[in-house]
């Protein structure tokens, strides 16, 4: 399925925005405000949703005419564009959204035509697929992995790569010993928060670097 | 990055067989691959009478054109990610935006690039999981991982001076995978 590569799925959702020329802010301009105020690292809506590898928010004004003598058209609707990539499965993902980021669903989503709340989650998710456009290729460069999987990876590189600068040139004895605290410390470390951008890397705290 | 450009409507199946070859035929997508800065990316055709209408009130829409909707996600600049498409991928790029109006090829770049900005159009919010992280850190990580998971299986019981030495194996294996991540540094 077009929509799939691999573990991944890719979900290409198109949503038209109301139009009410009684309001003095259109909704266009008000869901790009909301958006602008969305953080983006770790306490992102996204990252409570922690299979999504990457998403973005659109609004797409119209389309483009790339000049003469190719017709010059416009589209009667502004649209929604929802983009994500995440693990798993699309009934599950939709599902997440409206259970773990409801108040995020409904201040972006209110804003949409034919939008019908989340009272009933059924509905919602009919309404997501109403607007989903199939993806006619997608490329996943790593697609075997989960967002968790993939995180945790990252955390042991970065791990690893600090204990092989401490430890160079230890005894074996003491080099074995070490390694055992080390893996203790990674079983134990809290799993990595998607989307955080803060200093927490040990590999960035040398004091070299 | 995202873009979106007119098609003439009849040239819309030549470019989904196209897409299915490339989709079935792994080898196709081996210069994607091998660039290695994309994490994800996506084409969606959209026929003129295929966006959503979900409800009356809302107006249909009336195109002469079928769309074709381009979405990246990549690590590095815009002028970086385009320079290294039209040096590497110019002949695929051809091939799928040829259908698409006033396309002016991907060589030379400066004409590529100007399309571009024309059918071009901004993100108003984009969330990464990983946001220091390229694709190739993504990609050795994974297999630091595979390694570690290995390494510890088989070195738990070993004698000190063998666990050195395995250790000092496990290192030549990982050791062109144990980079940093962080912000990328400024490209032009």
């Amino acid at each position: 399925m077009a929509n799939e590569s691999g573990q991944v799925y890719g979900l290409t959702i198109l949503s038209p925005i109301k139009e009410e020329q009684r309001l003095d802010i259109d909704h266009a301009t008000q869901l790009r405000w909301y958006l602008c105020s969305l953080p983006k690292d770790h306490t992102s809506p996204f990252a409570k949703i922690n299979s999504t590898y990457l998403a973005r928010l659109v609004v797409l004004d119209d389309v483009v005419f790339v000049g003469h003598p190719a017709c010059e058209e416009h589209l009667k609707s502004r649209y929604l564009i929802f983009e994500t990539n995440f693990d798993g499965d699309l009934d599950g993902y939709l599902t997440r959204m409206a259970k773990e980021v409801p108040e995020f669903v409904d201040k972006v989503w209110q804003h949409c035509v034919g939008y019908p709340g989340l009272n009933n989650r059924h509905e919602f998710i009919r309404y997501m697929k109403q607007c989903q456009v199939t993806t006619t290729f997608f490329f996943a460069d790593v697609n075997d992995h989960t967002v968790q999987q993939t995180l945790t990876a990252l955390q042991t590189q970065s791990a690893l790569a600090h204990f092989v600068e401490k430890t160079q040139g230890k005894p074996p004895e003491e080099l074995q010993k070490l390694f055992g605290t080390f893996l203790s410390h990674l079983d134990a470390a809290k799993p990595p928060l998607p989307g955080d951008r803060g200093e927490k890397f040990p590999s960035e705290d040398r004091p070299h670097d | 990055m995202n873009a979106v450009t007119p098609m003439k409507p009849w040239k819309t199946p030549l470019l989904r067989v196209l897409f299915f070859v490339v989709g079935t035929i792994k080898w196709f997508q081996s210069g994607l691959k091998d660039l290695s800065f994309i994490h994800f990316a996506r084409w969606v055709i959209v026929r003129r009478d295929q966006f959503p209408h979900v409800k009356a009130e809302q107006p249909r829409e009336d195109l002469r054109y079928d769309y074709l909707f381009f979405f990246s996600n990549f690590n590095g600049t815009w002028n970086q990610y385009i320079d290294a498409f039209s040096a590497v991928l110019s002949s695929g790029l051809n091939a799928i935006w040829s259908g698409s109006e006033k396309f002016p090829g991907s060589v030379p770049v400066t004409p590529f690039k100007d399309y571009i900005r024309v059918v071009q159009f901004d993100t108003d919010y984009y969330y990464n999981c990983y946001p220091k992280a390229t694709t190739n850190d993504v990609k050795a990580a994974l297999r630091v991982q595979d390694e570690l998971d290995e390494f510890r299986k088989t070195s738990q019981t070993l004698p000190p001076e063998q666990f050195k030495k395995a250790f000092q194996e496990f290192l030549v294996k990982v050791q062109a995978d144990l980079g940093s991540t962080g912000v990328a540094p400024v490209g032009t």
